[in-house]
């Protein structure tokens, strides 16, 4: 190894790298063992769909179980785990210091996880809360509320430590996500779960709650990794940047409001959805911002950066789908059905993880300080989310636009909803089973990443890492 | 954005003014919304849930019944809520200012049963313990929440399901709903929204030319 090349390699792999190893991969790994439980259960839930029969007698995989369980291993196994591991690497790269207290962090993920293990295993034994982001017992709620503070906590240090007064858009988002993920968690707990507000107002509240869960709290966390990864693998400025502020804004003042366009029709104020179906549209000025923004991202040739395009694609569609489907007509259909279903699996698959598997596979190398072992592992890997995104999106999409047609008939009996449906849950369990392939391969793909890093720390292939650009905490 | 602290209170804002927007502004909306006291019954509505179907909520909650079932009518103009039987008025807020926890619902996999204890023809109690026992092609068995037992040493139980075809059980062995069942049934039978409230009176699309 030549002399030039290693200084390549220690001034990429940075002590602010090494600080956050610790507590980053182990984020990682645990997120990626609740990513695969929740497709596992995703699977079952929609064979049981498929099949009712299934597992019927077995009390602990009631199909509302299952769904709860699959639910709350993705969003506070697998999202919340991964989320707070790239926000607190990118806040340390961007902040330009090495994490501090990142004890916190270690003892705080400990304790989610453990919360989150608690809540699965409460939810099977009939603990459940039966609320929609909420599922988890009530008694670990609050465990989780200060687990999540201790995991923020060094990345709010690394914010306030950082060495230039001027921030990048990557990290408005990373601390808004951290930031406003406990006041929005504890209002809902409060208002939901301690002291329950009145009649329908429980269900505007968990309206609120679930739409800020993505608007506040989860497409940050994506956005963030998005808006560092463009620049900094293509090497060059992000086009309209200024704008930038706007559409940063835009989504955090707006976003919050969205919440109820799946009460139309219902026994709530008709301003509630009302609001929400301008507020959707109002949105859309944000996904203008952020593709023209992040333009850059589509067809460079490197893996970080075709999760992220693939993911800003399902951002971009998303979007679009929730403002158009927001609109009476059509949402009076494709309310209560697969549908909302295939909206959030856009959302949550195609749009957040896509974008995290981007980021962690570019974290991972520096954390790791060497390369990913395995590139057959990645493209299957690639091509398994992409794919399975992709027909499990459509499979729900057509089987909720078949219901909510059928729905309206008041003729046809539910006998034959699930008989014409039938079929297409069929595709969409294809699609999550791809998903599950491709997440198993992730795990283990990581897994031997960590293995080649802990068996022998002197990475043989540093130099197979490009030079940082100049770029780097410099431009803004 | 240079300010870290005006960046903290304009995030805390935005969060803080979504909030008192929907969720104070609902609740000064409805939040004062009582009982309606009917002089000729000489009671309020809606009514409290009877003890046992209170019991019976937690049951609907820990099972996941909500996953697949909605509680609530919608207007007309919004699906075939009221041709399907599911209602003859829209729900309106009042109806659930008396349930602990509103299951409102977000998927119609099976039937709304937001009036599932004022069917025409009424269900009653043996029907939902069969739906609840054998299941439909469109609904798993519950039958975790049934004791097979013999009657060889015991009095034959009152609540015994009868069931017949495929499902008959021989002799001497018998059906019985267990205390979760029971209390499960209890909450069904007593979701209803039948009071004719004056904000609840039902809606006809508009017409041309109509008021």
């Amino acid at each position: 190894m030549t002399s030039a090349s290693q200084a390549a390699a220690t001034a990429e792999v940075t002590e602010i790298d090494a600080g956050a190893r610790g507590p980053v991969s182990l984020l990682i790994a645990s997120g990626l063992v609740w990513l695969v439980v929740s497709s596992a259960l995703a699977l079952l839930q929609l064979l049981q769909a498929h099949s009712p029969a299934l597992l019927a007698d077995c009390p602990i995989f009631t199909y509302g179980r299952t769904a709860a369980m699959k639910e709350t291993a993705f969003l506070y196994g697998w999202a919340a785990n991964a989320g707070f591991a790239v926000a607190l690497w990118l806040l340390a790269r961007l902040g330009g210091a090495p994490l501090r207290s990142t004890n916190w962090s270690t003892v705080g993920l400990l304790f989610w996880n453990f919360a989150v293990l608690a809540g699965i295993v409460g939810i099977a034994v009939g603990e459940g809360n039966s609320i929609t982001f909420l599922q988890a017992p009530r008694a670990i709620q609050p465990l989780l509320l200060v687990a999540a503070a201790a995991i923020a906590a060094p990345a709010i240090l690394a914010w306030i430590d950082r060495r230039q007064q001027a921030t990048f858009a990557a990290q408005w988002y990373a601390v808004a996500a951290l930031f406003l993920f406990p006041w929005l968690f504890s209002a809902a707990q409060m208002m939901l779960l301690w002291a329950p507000v009145r009649g329908v107002l429980q269900a505007v509240s968990a309206g609120w709650f679930v739409q800020g869960v993505w608007t506040l709290w989860l497409a940050p966390v994506a956005l963030a990794a998005a808006y560092y990864l463009v620049p900094k693998i293509t090497g060059r400025v992000l086009p309209a940047y200024d704008f930038a502020p706007y559409g940063f804004w835009t989504l955090i003042v707006i976003g919050g409001w969205t919440g109820g366009r799946h009460l139309i029709g219902g026994p709530v104020p008709a301003w509630i959805p009302s609001i929400a179906i301008v507020s959707a549209t109002l949105l859309l000025f944000h996904y203008i911002i952020v593709a023209l923004n992040l333009r850059g991202a589509f067809g460079v040739k490197s893996t970080a950066l075709r999760f992220v395009a693939a993911g800003l694609l399902a951002y971009l569609v998303g979007g679009l789908v929730d403002a158009v489907f927001a609109f009476r007509g059509l949402a009076a259909i494709t309310q209560f059905t697969w549908f909302t279903q295939a909206q959030l699996q856009l959302a949550l698959y195609g749009a957040f993880s896509l974008t995290l598997f981007g980021a962690i596979y570019f974290l991972g190398t520096r954390i790791a300080g060497r390369a990913w072992p395995s590139s057959p592992l990645l493209r299957a890997h690639f091509a398994a989310s992409v794919l399975g995104t992709v027909v499990l999106v459509a499979g729900l999409a057509v089987a909720g636009l078949t219901q909510g047609n059928a729905l309206a008939d008041a003729s046809a009996t539910f006998e034959q909803i699930a008989a014409d449906t039938r079929v297409w849950l069929e595709v969409a369990a294809a699609g999550q089973a791809l998903l599950l392939l491709g997440n198993i391969v992730f795990a283990y793909h990581f897994i031997r990443l960590a293995l080649a890093a802990v068996t022998s720390p002197v990475a043989p292939d540093a130099v197979s890492f490009r030079r940082p650009p100049a770029m780097e905490a410099s431009a803004s | 954005m240079r300010n870290g602290f005006l960046f903290f209170l304009g995030l805390f804002a935005a969060l803080a003014l979504s909030w008192a927007g929907i969720v104070l502004g609902s609740n000064a909306q409805l939040g004062q919304l009582a009982p309606l006291m009917d002089e000729n019954e000489g009671k309020a509505f809606p009514e409290r849930f009877p003890g046992l179907a209170a019991q019976g909520e937690k049951v609907y909650r820990d099972l996941g019944c909500a996953t697949c079932h909605t509680q609530q009518v919608r207007r007309p103009g919004f699906g075939s809520d009221k041709e399907r039987g599911w209602g003859d008025r829209q729900s309106v807020a009042r109806d659930y200012i008396q349930q602990p926890v509103v299951h409102l619902g977000e998927s119609r996999i099976g039937p709304d049963l937001a009036n599932v204890g004022a069917r025409k023809p009424a269900y009653d109690e043996a029907d939902l313990y069969k739906l609840l026992y054998a299941g439909t092609d469109t609904m798993p068995s519950y039958r975790f929440l049934f004791q097979t037992r013999s009657t060889a040493d015991r009095q034959p139980s009152d609540y015994a399901l009868r069931l017949t075809g495929k499902l008959a059980t021989p002799a001497g062995v018998e059906v019985v709903p267990t205390e979760r069942a029971r209390l499960l049934v209890a909450y069904l039978l007593s979701l209803h929204q039948s009071y004719e409230y004056p904000e609840a009176r039902p809606i006809e699309p508009a017409k041309e030319g109509d008021k």
